[in-house]
């Protein structure tokens, strides 16, 4: 086997200067380029979602009371700025389907995948440039379609971002027909674009990996990515068939879960949470390894248990297929089926758990640095830990009788996917933010932003549990309806404040994030003196990354290592001795 | 630029499966399905099985000598058929619902 | 040891870890396909389910489906199939002609085979079998009346369109994806040391040919 450093081939980078703007920046097949691409295209996904959510506590804290500003709000949506609840619905439905599909997956999946991945293998670029370049521009009609479903005769689904049928099968239940044509066509679009990211993403890991980076020499990111990609392309098209089924049942008198006519409404529930289960772990595990990587350089110390780590993440890749009935213990599924689902879906808290002693552990009497990315990594482990705790409740099937589609589900969900997912992304955005753009964000207002999310985030999410453990339910319109949630109301009122002013402080990110780019401090090749082969190029990299392919000595987290002065040793250091 | 490793097999002169064979097997295989089809004093469940057998004999004669997989490594076969046992996995689960 | 890789250009990136031992696009392609297992799981395994739990919606075979002209059409997409390994073997051996020839007539049986589902679709809808079941009015209906068919056949419909009509869809893509890779050949573009394209055109289309194998059976004969 060779391991010659041998000029890097594609697009030289004396090509990159003739070409145009529009080749360069718009339609690039450059990796970093299409990260970026993703990171403002999610970015505005997720002030959507978040946008979205903000109307949906208005109406929760102060049910059918008129929006200050509500106005501007056709009458089709809020009629004098009083929401409907047609519009609820599609609130509920749509607040989901961006977040998780046009926020937290191209966020995680498509900008650190693209960006991190061909630079800390030690690639020029993705093994399939140009179909990275379509995946991007893919993605962009599935989100604009998205959006246009808001403006439809009917309004936007509304059967919320699961889509049970037959609700969302039969217009004459929903009154939403063109809207709910509109969710399943974007998503199966967006479908493509995933798998074939997917597919360069593995084939890139796979076989594009420079000398000396064996597959247990590859950070936890990367690893974490290499299975987010496999369970991507393995889902999504289990969703992208499940749409269809349900879009035909919609426009063409197919009743695959229609009743009247032998359709299984049931059908529906498996077949979208067999996908919809593994879609959650692609939704956490390049969390998960962004943090460790950004753990390890905080502590400067390796990672804890690398090995149990990569074992943890193909674990949790593995059992993430077989838990899917945990979300429909109260559907009416066959009950053996369903003790068969409690059982893999406790084994898989293991996993988990011990990812978590191996973050510890990697802190433990380390020589801690608290900046900005490793706050919002001791975030994630501990926010993802109240998460993963609440989600053993519901593995209970029993237990889940009881907090099914209430509160308590919505607080999980979200201490996950904000208190895991988000955090990690923030501070993975801050992380990789000098190699991207080439300045360093501000860091005392990134101290500001993390400290007033984090603490507004808890007093929205937590009193959740207490909501939801109150018999709160899921998706409904007015609380004070009833008479049994009116004691809750209080609780409410408070949540919504709260989560008024979380979102009012993400402006703060959104002008360290924009202002920084323009005139944030210029970055150095390495500022988080990290070991990572990223960091062994110029921020930002050039067309290419290298010169010469760079050939790889040491594992990925030689913090504090003896063998050199500093307090790290990066990969493609030869620094004498190489190490396993 | 790294040259090939030596042990490469740069001969022009090479072996082919023997594609015109496997062809006649799947042809005959074809009208042997749809004769079985036909036998209507047969258990449907015995016809079931064999018509899926037959069917899986023909996929498997595909993947392997057209699709190469008989001389592909090991890795490669892993790779080809890592999704199978996530559709046998669906499938039988849910099925269970309505036989159980 | 793999009998495809003659060169550098099929090797795998020769500068990089071992990896796959084959090369990147190879190794996409049979990723790529995957996914198609994984899509056409959800239709062919909704199939599978649906008529477990409700086979009173189904007619026997050959009553409302036409098998011998299906069963004639299987067998012609079995023949492109021998028609695009022939074309690889072909270009492995440096044969440009038979190259050529084989593509055009791969192809070419793939649109024939496309042409013939068409004409099926079309007689079915005119005896009134829609995915939505009878049409009202048709004749398929008016049997069902009689009772020579089962009274409603919805889920037969649903299930019998989308995923035939899903597996047309994908041979009528690697028909146009057929139809570049011949005007490249015509170009000179394949050689005996690097024919990626051919053998990765080959593998999308032995796999539309496999998934049919498993259609036919299921869908026409069951």
């Amino acid at each position: 086997m060779t391991s010659v450093a041998a000029p890097i081939e594609h697009g030289g980078h004396a090509d990159a200067h003739a070409q145009s703007f529009v080749r360069r920046y718009i339609f690039s097949t450059d990796h970093k380029i299409i990260g970026i691409q993703f990171l403002l295209l999610s970015l505005v996904g997720l002030l959507v979602g978040g946008s979205l959510a903000m109307l949906i506590r208005w109406q929760l804290g102060f049910p059918t009371q008129a929006m200050p500003g509500g106005g501007i709000l056709p009458e089709t949506m809020a009629p004098g700025g009083v929401l409907l609840p047609e519009f609820y619905n599609a609130l509920v439905t749509m607040h989901g389907t961006f977040m998780v599909f046009f926020a937290i997956m191209p966020l995680l999946v498509g900008v650190f995948g693209n960006f991190l991945i061909p630079l800390k293998i030690g690639a020029a670029d993705m093994a399939f440039p140009r179909l990275n370049m379509a995946s991007f521009w893919i993605a962009v009609p599935a989100f604009a379609l998205m959006v246009v479903g808001f403006f439809v005769e009917g309004g936007h689904a509304g059967a919320g971002w699961t889509s049970y049928a037959p609700l969302s099968a039969n217009p004459e239940w929903s009154g939403v027909s063109l809207g709910q044509q509109i969710w399943c066509v974007s998503l199966v679009v967006l479908g493509l674009s995933s798998i074939l990211g997917a597919t360069n993403y593995i084939t890139t890991i796979i076989n594009m990996r420079a000398p000396g980076m064996f597959w247990f020499r590859l950070p936890l990111s990367i690893w974490s990515l290499f299975i987010t990609a496999v369970l991507t392309l393995l889902a999504i098209p289990i969703l992208s068939g499940a749409a269809i089924m349900l879009l035909f049942d919609q426009t063409i008198g197919t009743t695959f879960f229609l009743p009247p006519d032998g359709g299984q409404p049931l059908l529906w529930q498996h077949i979208f949470w067999f996908f919809g289960h593994p879609e959650v772990y692609i939704l956490i595990l390049p969390a998960m390894g962004v943090v460790s990587d950004i753990i390890a350089n905080g502590s400067r110390k390796p990672i804890f248990g690398y090995h149990s780590m990569v074992y943890a993440i193909i674990a949790i890749g593995f059992l993430g297929w077989i838990v899917w009935g945990h979300h429909m213990f109260q559907s009416g599924m066959n009950p053996t089926l369903g003790m068969s689902f409690m059982i893999s879906t406790l084994l898989i808290a293991v996993p988990s758990a011990i990812k978590t002693f191996n973050w510890l552990g990697t802190m433990w009497e380390g020589s801690i640095r608290l900046h900005v990315p490793m706050l919002h990594a001791c975030a994630f482990v501990s926010m993802f830990v109240i998460g993963g705790l609440s989600g053993v409740f519901m593995a209970s099937t029993t237990v889940d009788i009881y907090i099914h589609d209430t509160y308590f589900i919505v607080a999980h969900i979200h201490y996950v996917l904000f208190g895991g997912s988000l955090f990690a992304i923030f501070g993975a955005v801050t992380f990789w933010y000098p190699k991207m753009f080439g300045r360093m964000m501000s860091r005392f207002w990134g101290y500001v932003h993390f400290g007033l999310t984090f603490l507004f985030y808890n007093l929205t999410f937590f009193p959740m549990h207490q909501l939801g453990l109150g018999g709160h339910m899921r998706r409904i319109y007015d609380p004070t309806e009833y008479e049994f949630l009116q004691p809750l109301q209080g609780t409410n009122e408070f949540i919504t404040i709260s989560a008024f002013l979380l979102f009012a402080v993400q402006l703060i990110f959104a002008l360290n994030f924009i202002v920084s780019w323009f005139t944030g401090e210029k970055a150095p090749e390495n500022p988080w003196q990290d070991t990572g082969l990223e960091w062994t190029t110029p921020s930002p990299p050039p067309h290419g990354n290298w010169p010469e392919t760079p050939t790889v000595h040491h594992p990925p987290y030689e913090f504090s290592s003896p063998l050199v002065e500093e307090d790290y040793l990066m990969q493609d250091r030869a620094a004498g001795k190489e190490t396993p | 630029m790294a040259h090939p490793p030596e042990s490469m097999d740069q001969s022009t002169q090479r072996k082919h499966p023997p594609y015109v064979l496997i062809w006649v097997v799947l042809a005959v295989l074809t009208a042997a399905e749809v004769g079985v089809a036909f036998l209507q004093d047969w258990p449907k469940t015995l016809l079931v099985i064999i018509l899926v057998l037959l069917a899986a004999w023909k996929a498997l004669l595909v993947a392997l000598y057209f699709m190469h997989l008989r001389f592909e490594r090991n890795r490669m076969r892993i790779i080809a058929i890592a999704p199978l046992p996530l559709a046998v996995i669906l499938v039988v689960a849910v099925i269970t619902e309505y036989i159980l | 040891m793999s009998h495809a890789a003659t060169s550098a250009v099929m090797l795998p990136p020769a500068r990089a870890e071992s990896g796959a031992g084959v090369y990147n696009e190879k190794l996409g392609m049979w990723i790529f396909l995957g996914s198609e297992v994984m899509f056409f799981t959800a239709l062919i395994g909704s199939y599978l389910i649906l008529r477990v739990a409700r086979p009173e919606f189904w007619a026997e075979p050959g009553e409302i489906l036409n098998v011998p002209i299906t069963a004639a059409n299987t067998f012609l997409l079995i023949c492109s199939s021998v028609t695009m390994v022939k074309a690889y073997a072909s270009i492995q051996d440096g044969d440009q002609a038979k190259l050529k020839l084989y593509l055009l007539a791969t192809a070419l049986i793939g649109a024939t085979f496309v042409g013939v589902q068409i004409y099926e679709y079309s007689e079915l809808i005119h005896h009134g079998f829609l995915p939505s079941g009878y049409a009202e009015g048709g004749e398929l209906a008016e049997r069902a009346q009689a009772g020579t068919l089962p009274a409603a056949v919805g889920l037969y419909g649903s299930t019998f369109f989308t995923m035939t009509g899903f597996h047309g869809f994908h041979v009528t893509v690697g028909v146009v994806c057929l139809l570049y890779v011949t005007w490249r050949a015509f170009r000179g573009r394949y050689s005996a040391q690097d024919h990626r394209g051919v053998e990765v055109i080959g593998l999308y289309w032995h796999f539309v040919d496999l998934v049919w194998i498993i259609l036919f059976t299921i869908v026409y004969l069951i």
